[in-house]
């Protein structure tokens, strides 16, 4: 049921997918791993979209330097938590929808137990380590992964369906070295709306998701391509995954 | 022959977008590869390591098939194919 507030709210959208549409989103919980470049666009748009639970984790502080490009964080917030942060701002950008903020270093002892219930992971990390350990979660709870990685002008996204399409660990099984990598805070908003399209398309279960295709922005050149990419079966991360049909709807 | 040579991300900041290159029969992945990086040292060493491998991030590909970096250094080009070169992108 919505009040008359949400229902004036999300009109515009539900005349796209109606109360059903709306009802899967605000039954849905979404956990957004970083509340940096990539989670601040997408952490926004799914609040303003509806989604019922986010769930934001974080252990940083903001940082002058996150400000080109971190659209959660304002100037005022240099030396708070992203954490405090982020759970402000999705909470006033949309107040009828609940709002968890977690201050924590994802590890493998509490990564499974952090993510909880969720229907899906949004990979805003910047690091490979723990990009493979919510694949690995992802894979174990049977739960989307929509990645998003960028660099500069450059991003790259794909939607992770453990069992059906590769994994993160197929497409790149090696981490690359960790670096201060320079970006355009338009990136990291291009690749961060793009995952958070990628979740409602999956929660509403409409459309093609970007399944067994890695989107590559290059912004330099205002190109987008795809490359497809494939499961691996020796993948030591799902290979033992038994072969799905397509997904992708959710129940 | 002519083969089309496609960097990305970091790849393409250092190499240029899209490379044609002529190339001689019986002409291996890896050494295609080598042969084009050498003309750049920064890029160079941005895909390979100090004994000549590829980094075992860097992804290969070849008409949108992955090829493994083990398999490069015996994967013949072929006039017309279309290969690809990247790091996987880290930043969020």
């Amino acid at each position: 049921m919505f009040s008359e507030r949400e229902r004036e709210r999300y009109k515009r959208q539900m005349m796209l997918f109606g109360d059903e549409g709306q009802e899967r989103l605000k039954k849905a919980h979404i956990f957004v791993a970083g509340a940096g470049g990539l989670g601040s666009p997408a952490s926004l748009y799914l609040a303003v979209a509806g989604v019922g639970t986010i769930t934001v984790i974080d252990r940083d502080v903001v940082d002058q330097t996150n400000l080109n490009r971190q659209i959660l964080h304002f100037d005022r917030d240099v030396g708070r938590k992203k954490t405090a942060s982020a759970k402000e701002k999705l909470q006033e950008i949309n107040p009828d929808i609940t709002v968890n903020a977690i201050d924590i270093k994802i590890d493998e002892t509490n990564a499974a137990d952090l993510l909880g219930e969720a229907d899906g992971i949004v990979d805003a990390m910047d690091n490979y380590p723990t990009r493979y350990l919510l694949n690995e979660v992802a894979i174990a709870k049977e739960i989307p992964l929509f990645h998003g990685g960028i660099h500069g002008f450059y991003g790259q996204a794909t939607t992770i369906i453990p069992g059906t399409t590769p994994c993160l660990k197929c497409i790149f099984p090696k981490s690359p070295p960790k670096e201060v990598f320079p970006v355009v805070g338009v990136t990291a908003g291009f690749i961060g709306t793009i995952q958070a399209n990628e979740v409602i398309k999956f929660l509403l279960g409409i459309g093609e998701l970007l399944t067994g295709r890695l989107l590559i922005w290059d912004g330099m050149q205002a190109h987008a391509e795809e490359i497809c990419v494939e499961r691996n079966p020796a993948c030591e991360a799902c290979g033992g995954m038994a072969k799905k049909t397509p997904a992708g709807k959710k129940k | 022959m002519t083969v089309k040579i496609r960097f990305f991300a970091r790849f393409r900041e250092l190499f240029g977008a899209d490379i044609m290159t002529d190339v001689g029969a019986g002409t291996m992945f890896t050494s295609l590869i080598t042969t084009i990086a050498k003309k750049n040292p920064e890029g160079y060493t941005a895909i390979f390591d100090e004994k000549g491998s590829f980094h075992e991030f860097v992804i290969l590909m070849k008409n949108g098939k992955r090829i493994e970096i083990t398999d490069a250094a015996k994967t013949q080009v072929m006039d017309g194919d279309e290969i690809a070169v990247f790091p996987p992108v880290a930043g969020g």
